[in-house]
């Protein structure tokens, strides 16, 4: 799993409004370097990263919300929020997957079949919630988000 | 379920009253949660439960540093509530998908089971190290330089 990164000059004497700026500016930027491969569903490491970026992101921007203008961060929350529940959309499954692939061997043999039924059908799914996902991760939605929270955080740090 | 509000926060504070003052708050919304999620069949308090803890985790993630190392301590034991709860919730969202599937179905329902124990025993374990009412003091502590 992802790492969240230090956050750079971070000081608990400065004025709240100037840490959210410095918070929210690291963790926005994390979100941008996860979203490589995550429409892979050979591979579900980068859709997992991205989504715990996102999450850490919305955590940051719920908690220093008093920091920013009201309809600012209210638009940019909830842009923030429809990608994560993309992103948990597809993860829902790839989790649901491999929890089913892992007891497999503990079903009884009468019902394998179908177990396999219940697995192909969640593949289904996934392929689903990976197209929904494509809009919310292509490269021109992702650049707008970001010149919506780089405004967010200059409006903090003024 | 919506976060609790948290009241009087001010911008152009320092940053450490801040953090302590939603600290507190969410923990004392976990805490609120504890009673209910504790009963066994309780799904939804559960995943209540862990939403709270999701929320106090991420801000002791951001706000550890000006906390003091009680809050690491804090922030681990969240860490592990919400996995261990998690775990509950995996097994509550797949039972539908195995209907009709009853090996599938009572392997589930064992796996929820000693997931819950491992839960109550956690939440008895933490409690007992006294993690919860350390951070609880240490956040009034450094709140107390902000007005109320």
């Amino acid at each position: 799993m992802a790492r969240a990164r230090e956050v750079p000059g971070f000081d608990c004497d400065e004025p709240f409004a100037h840490a959210a700026a410095r918070v929210v500016s690291v963790r926005a930027a994390e979100i941008f370097d996860y979203s490589d491969g995550v429409l892979d569903l050979e591979d579900v490491e980068p859709v997992h990263d991205m989504r715990i970026a996102t999450r850490r992101l919305r955590a940051a921007l719920e908690v220093f919300e008093p920091c920013f203008p009201r309809k600012r961060h209210r638009k940019a929350l909830k842009r923030v929020k429809a990608l994560a529940d993309a992103l948990g959309e597809r993860r829902d499954r790839d989790v649901a997957i491999a929890f089913l692939e892992e007891v497999a061997e503990g079903v009884a043999s009468n019902d394998r079949a179908a177990l396999t039924k219940t697995i192909e059908r969640l593949r289904e799914e996934q392929r689903a919630a990976n197209e929904a996902l494509a809009p919310a991760v292509a490269p021109k939605r992702l650049k707008k988000l970001r010149r919506r929270l780089d405004k967010l955080v200059k409006a903090a740090e003024a | 379920m919506k976060a609790r509000p948290v009241e009087g926060l001010d911008p152009a504070a320092p940053l450490r009253p801040n953090a302590a003052r939603i600290a507190l708050t969410r923990l004392d919304e976990l805490r609120a949660l504890a009673e209910g999620a504790l009963e066994p069949g309780a799904a939804t308090a559960q995943h209540e439960m862990r939403i709270a803890a999701k929320r106090l985790r991420y801000v002791l993630e951001i706000f550890a540093p000006c906390l003091g190392p009680e809050a690491e301590r804090a922030r681990d034991a969240a860490k592990a509530l919400q996995g261990g709860l998690g775990e509950i919730h995996d097994c509550d969202t797949m039972l539908p998908r195995a209907e009709g599937i009853e090996s599938l179905q009572m392997l589930l329902q064992t796996r929820r089971e000693l997931h819950y124990r491992s839960f109550r025993e956690l939440w008895q374990a933490q409690a007992q190290s006294g993690v919860w009412s350390v951070l609880q003091e240490t956040c009034r502590d450094l709140d107390t330089t902000m007005d109320p």
